[in-house]
């Protein structure tokens, strides 16, 4: 049923698509008024994309990922979108978002397979990815009422920040990343993560010659909870280590042994049963506010952002008790945090007369009082002290497993255009290169904290460098596009793409594009998802 | 290519029977006078393969290469247009007390043309036309693609081969410290120091729909210009440098100071006077877009004007900039460009580029001018750009839309006015 459904809502989907497309006579039934308002108020515009992913390396290396025809990926996207300018003071932008991406069969049944209890075994969707709601993906009402007064109201987008494919200031929106492999900014954008969310923001304009403006927003947190099969923790873990994980999730093994740190002793088996902690009524709000100005060159941007876990990766887990044989209960734990932020961009053409000719832009979160997930390192009894002989255990010093510490975020970003003569029929076809340096520091550190979800050790300082090279050939017909990051404590990640627009229709735009991810071991960092690799090739058409 | 060029367009001095020595002191002293082929085009004449020669120097080397080869054009009765009463007026009050200053900016510069006087025995004079060229009546405000069906700018870029991609823009541009309509008079307080701050921002294809960009140009020589772009797939704006002005803003043919034919900063260039001359041009333009045959440049139905224009030879202070050499051919009343020739660090002949314009009447009733259809095309790799960018002059916009603000309120495909 669900299955018809879902094919019914995209048929649905496609034909309004078609019909709105209809040339403008069509709605000359309506009258000339009708008429008149759709051809000069109301654009029409989206795109229809279909993205093919191949699982590429030899098997061996891709124990727990292995698919039964090596396919990862085939998803057809249609977004149609309208724009209708009701008046200087009053425009309306809305569109839909139908996604259709299967599961194959060879995942399903190891799914099924995993499910613990199996007792509780059900069968899973055929579908991995779909998007057939009639909800609007963003509906915004623009208001004007004055020059200086700007308010935008509806499901939404709100984007601070100064970074390329990294998010840190960029956590207004929550991030879905169960779809898409981590750090392939070639393959889909941080737009196409990021899940829209009803609300308001408004921008006043105090003075425009120096760009100072106040922003203001508020997110109600409509949203429903959007709990994907492949999220529900504890479901995939099996002592099989060749299930077949979610696509994009992080090694099987990686994904909960820090649960397991909890039993006493640490050993065999383990299964922690996760709870969550909802927030209170009303309390699932975020607002936040920023300001912006013009120092000369240099604009700079303070801002506060009242919200929750900013990213999934803080959130932390309280220990809640051992349970029976191999059960640990976990919980949770929604945290309501207070994020200080600030960004500036600068230009400099010169340093001591020498041509610099770059934009430096920066961006910083002041996170007060996060909460971490500590333990024991190596695991030793509370009670006597002694050693339990595993390689962590509970902490003694904070009996829920919980720390609080100051985190500060902060990326450097450096964008400059540079010629390359030789490497370009174009000799002026410039070369966009971006450096970024993306820190992460807990100035009072303690050994001991870790992420929940991989156990990985947290250092009190963490560093992520990105640089990505773009340029364009042959009347920017083909254009390649490659983003690598590289972490210093061992591990790297490679987003080459291509991408061919046809000389003859710009709405046409064909991307081959790669994902390989690497490291020293699969149990940190980028190297969870080293036995990701993967080929697309995507076909978008723009109408 | 490259010798045709030189022998077409370099310069002619006016040697007299008072012998060599006499030639060679007017060669250092008097201005120069480029000489058309045939000054004497008429109403009615048709100019083609057979007759070529006739408009020999009067346009492009490669539109001339295309006449010769068949391409067949029709001259039509003068047109003049008048300065703007305002612009007169302004000129008159505040022309006299105009200086330069020691980087070559203008001192005391309030409004109008700076240097009504043209005097070729000056030795400022490729200055002076230089500044008069930045300076020339362009309203207080305008939007460019306002004054087309759709209001969009339409941009087409073409291969060598012929195929064709489009792209649609609107662009709106500002003039705080010299304002001549709209009130406050002459400067919006508070902008005296900008000279233009221009936003655009694309609408299609859709993938680039949304993508806007906020230049500011300053007054400070020494100050370079502004640049917010805004990215709509990441919905965040960027800083980008505009030192590196010459990179070529692909698919089209253009780089940043080919716009409006040159929109380099004045005080980082050098300029020559090398003559007045008569070249053809279209005041009148009738179609928007002209007509032209899928896959070409040329326009097929419209008719040229013989315009009379001084010749303004620009070289960079920069020795690593793209155009060793740029001409401009400006129009001896607006100052407008009709003809700019562009050469490579190698000598040779690299871009050449024309503008139509077309009469529009303003909210008093005046009749004004405004660019119609522009072509770029680069000769060494065949590909061609054509923008027509209609403008919609004096709108009274408030300065806040050139703002950081604006650019956050972008939706695809969407308007901000």
């Amino acid at each position: 049923m669900e299955r018809t459904r879902g094919r019914s809502l995209l048929l649905t989907g496609s034909l309004l698509i078609l019909l709105m497309a209809a040339p403008v006579q069509a709605y000359s039934i309506f009258g000339d008024e009708v008429e008149t308002f759709l051809k000069e108020k109301v654009a029409f515009g989206g795109f229809i994309e279909n993205t093919t992913g191949l699982a590429i390396g030899p098997d061996g290396d891709r124990r727990h990922f292995n698919t039964s025809n090596r396919f990862v990926m085939n998803r057809l996207t249609i977004q149609p979108e309208f724009n209708v300018d009701f008046h200087q003071s009053a425009k309306f932008f809305i569109s839909w978002r139908f996604v259709k991406e299967p599961r194959y069969n060879m995942e399903a049944r190891s799914r099924r397979r995993s499910v613990s209890p199996a007792a509780a075994a059900q069968p899973l969707e055929s579908t991995f990815y779909d998007e057939d709601s009639l909800k609007p993906w963003e509906a915004v009402l623009d208001l004007k009422p004055t020059d200086l007064l700007h308010l935008r109201l509806g499901r939404q987008f709100i984007s601070w920040g100064e970074t390329d494919g990294i998010r840190i200031l960029d956590v207004i929106n929550p991030q879905d990343t169960t779809f898409s492999p981590p750090f392939a900014p070639n393959l889909f954008s941080l737009d196409e993560t990021r899940i829209p969310t009803w609300g308001v923001r408004a921008f006043y304009t105090v003075q425009p010659v120096t760009n100072s403006i106040m922003e203001f927003f508020a997110l109600p947190g409509f949203e429903e909870a959007k709990q994907r099969v492949d999220d529900v923790l504890g479901s995939n873990d099996t002592a099989d280590a060749r299930v077949r994980y979610g696509r994009w999730s992080s090694h099987p093994e990686t994904r909960m042994p820090f649960g397991c740190l909890f039993r006493a002793p640490v050993g065999g088996t383990c299964a922690p049963i996760v709870t969550r902690q909802h927030p209170d009524a009303g309390d699932n709000w975020k607002l936040g506010t920023r300001i912006t100005h013009n120092f000369g060159a240099l604009n700079l941007g303070l801002g506060y952002i009242w919200g929750f876990n900013p990213q999934g990766a803080d959130q932390v887990f309280k220990f809640r008790s051992p349970g029976a044989g191999p059960v640990v209960n976990l919980r949770l734990i929604n945290d309501r945090a207070s994020l200080f932020a600030g960004q500036f961009n600068y230009t400099v053409a010169q340093i001591a007369g020498i041509p610099f000719n770059t934009a430096i832009r920066g961006e910083l979160l002041f996170y007060p009082d996060k909460l971490y997930n500590v333990s024991e390192f190596p695991g030793r009894s509370c009670t006597t002290g002694a050693l339990t002989g595993f390689k962590a255990g509970p902490s003694c010093k904070y009996r829920n497993q919980i720390v609080e510490k100051h985190t500060i975020r902060y990326a450097l970003g450096f964008d400059r255009s540079v010629l390359i003569p030789f490497l370009q029929e174009d000799p002026w076809r410039a070369f966009g290169l971006s450096f970024q340096l993306i820190q992460s520091i807990i100035p009072d550190h303690e050994d001991g904290i870790r992420v929940f979800s991989t156990a990985d050790k947290l250092d009190k300082v963490t560093t992520t460098l990105t640089f990505r090279v773009s340029t364009g050939y042959l009347g920017d017909t083909i254009l390649p596009d490659i983003f690598l990051a590289y972490d210093p404590a061992g591990y790297w990640a490679a987003n080459p793409a291509v991408s061919y627009v046809p000389p003859w229709n710009e709405k046409i735009k064909l991307t081959l594009t790669a994902v390989v991810l690497g490291g020293h071991n699969k149990f940190s960092s980028i190297g969870l998802f080293s036995e990701k690799d993967s080929i697309f090739l995507k076909m978008r058409y723009q109408f | 290519m490259n010798s045709l060029v030189r022998r077409y367009w370099s310069l002619q001095s006016k040697f007299t029977i008072q012998g060599l020595f006499v030639g060679l002191t007017l060669l250092l002293f008097q201005p120069l006078q480029i000489r058309a082929a045939e000054p004497d085009l008429k109403p009615g004449d048709t100019i083609g393969p057979h007759n070529w020669q006739r408009v020999q120097g009067m346009v492009g080397e490669n539109f001339l290469n295309r006449v010769k080869a068949g391409h067949t054009i029709q001259i039509k009765e003068p047109k003049i247009n008048r300065p703007l009463k305002e612009y007169v007026e302004a000129t008159e009050k505040y022309s006299g007390q105009v200086r330069f200053g020691p980087n070559g900016e203008l001192l005391n510069y309030i409004a109008g043309q700076p240097f009504p006087k043209i005097d070729p025995k000056d030795p400022q004079i490729g200055q002076k036309l230089a500044w008069n060229f930045f300076w020339r009546w362009l309203g207080d405000d305008y939007k460019t693609g306002g004054a087309v069906e759709g209001g969009k700018i339409l941009r087409t870029a073409i291969e060598k081969g012929g195929s064709e991609r489009r792209a649609d823009l609107v662009s709106y541009v500002i003039f705080p410290h010299t304002r001549y309509t709209l009130n406050p008079k002459p400067a919006i307080p508070g902008y005296e120091h900008i000279d233009f701050m221009q936003l655009r921002i694309d609408s299609y294809p859709r993938d680039s729909s949304g993508t806007t960009t906020l230049e500011i140009r300053y007054s400070d020589p020494k100050r370079p210009d502004d640049l917010y772009l805004y990215i709509p797939s990441i919905r965040r704006i960027r800083r980008a440098t505009t030192t590196l002005r010459c990179q070529t803003l692909a698919p089209s043919e253009f780089n940043l100071d080919d716009l409006n034919s040159f929109n380099g900063k004045i005080t980082d260039f050098n300029y020559k006077f090398l003559g007045e001359k008569k070249i053809l041009a279209n005041l009148t333009q009738e179609k928007f877009p002209f007509n032209r045959k899928p896959g070409d440049y040329l326009p097929l139905d419209e008719k040229w004007h013989v315009v009379d224009t001084y010749v303004l030879e620009v070289t960079p202070k920069d020795p690593d900039y793209c155009y060793p050499r740029k001409i401009l051919h400006l129009n001896k009343v607006t100052f407008d460009t009709h003809w700019t020739l562009m050469w490579d660090k190698k000598g040779d002949y690299y871009k050449e580029q024309f503008g139509f314009f077309t009469p529009v009447k303003l909210a008093d009733g005046q009749e004004a001018w405004s660019v119609g259809t522009v072509v770029i095309v680069n000769v060494q790799n065949g590909r061609s750009t054509l923008v027509t960018a209609n403008r919609a002059y004096n709108q009274g916009y408030p300065p806040s839309l050139w703002s950081l603000a604006t650019l956050q309120q972008i939706m695809r495909g969407g308007s901000i006015e």
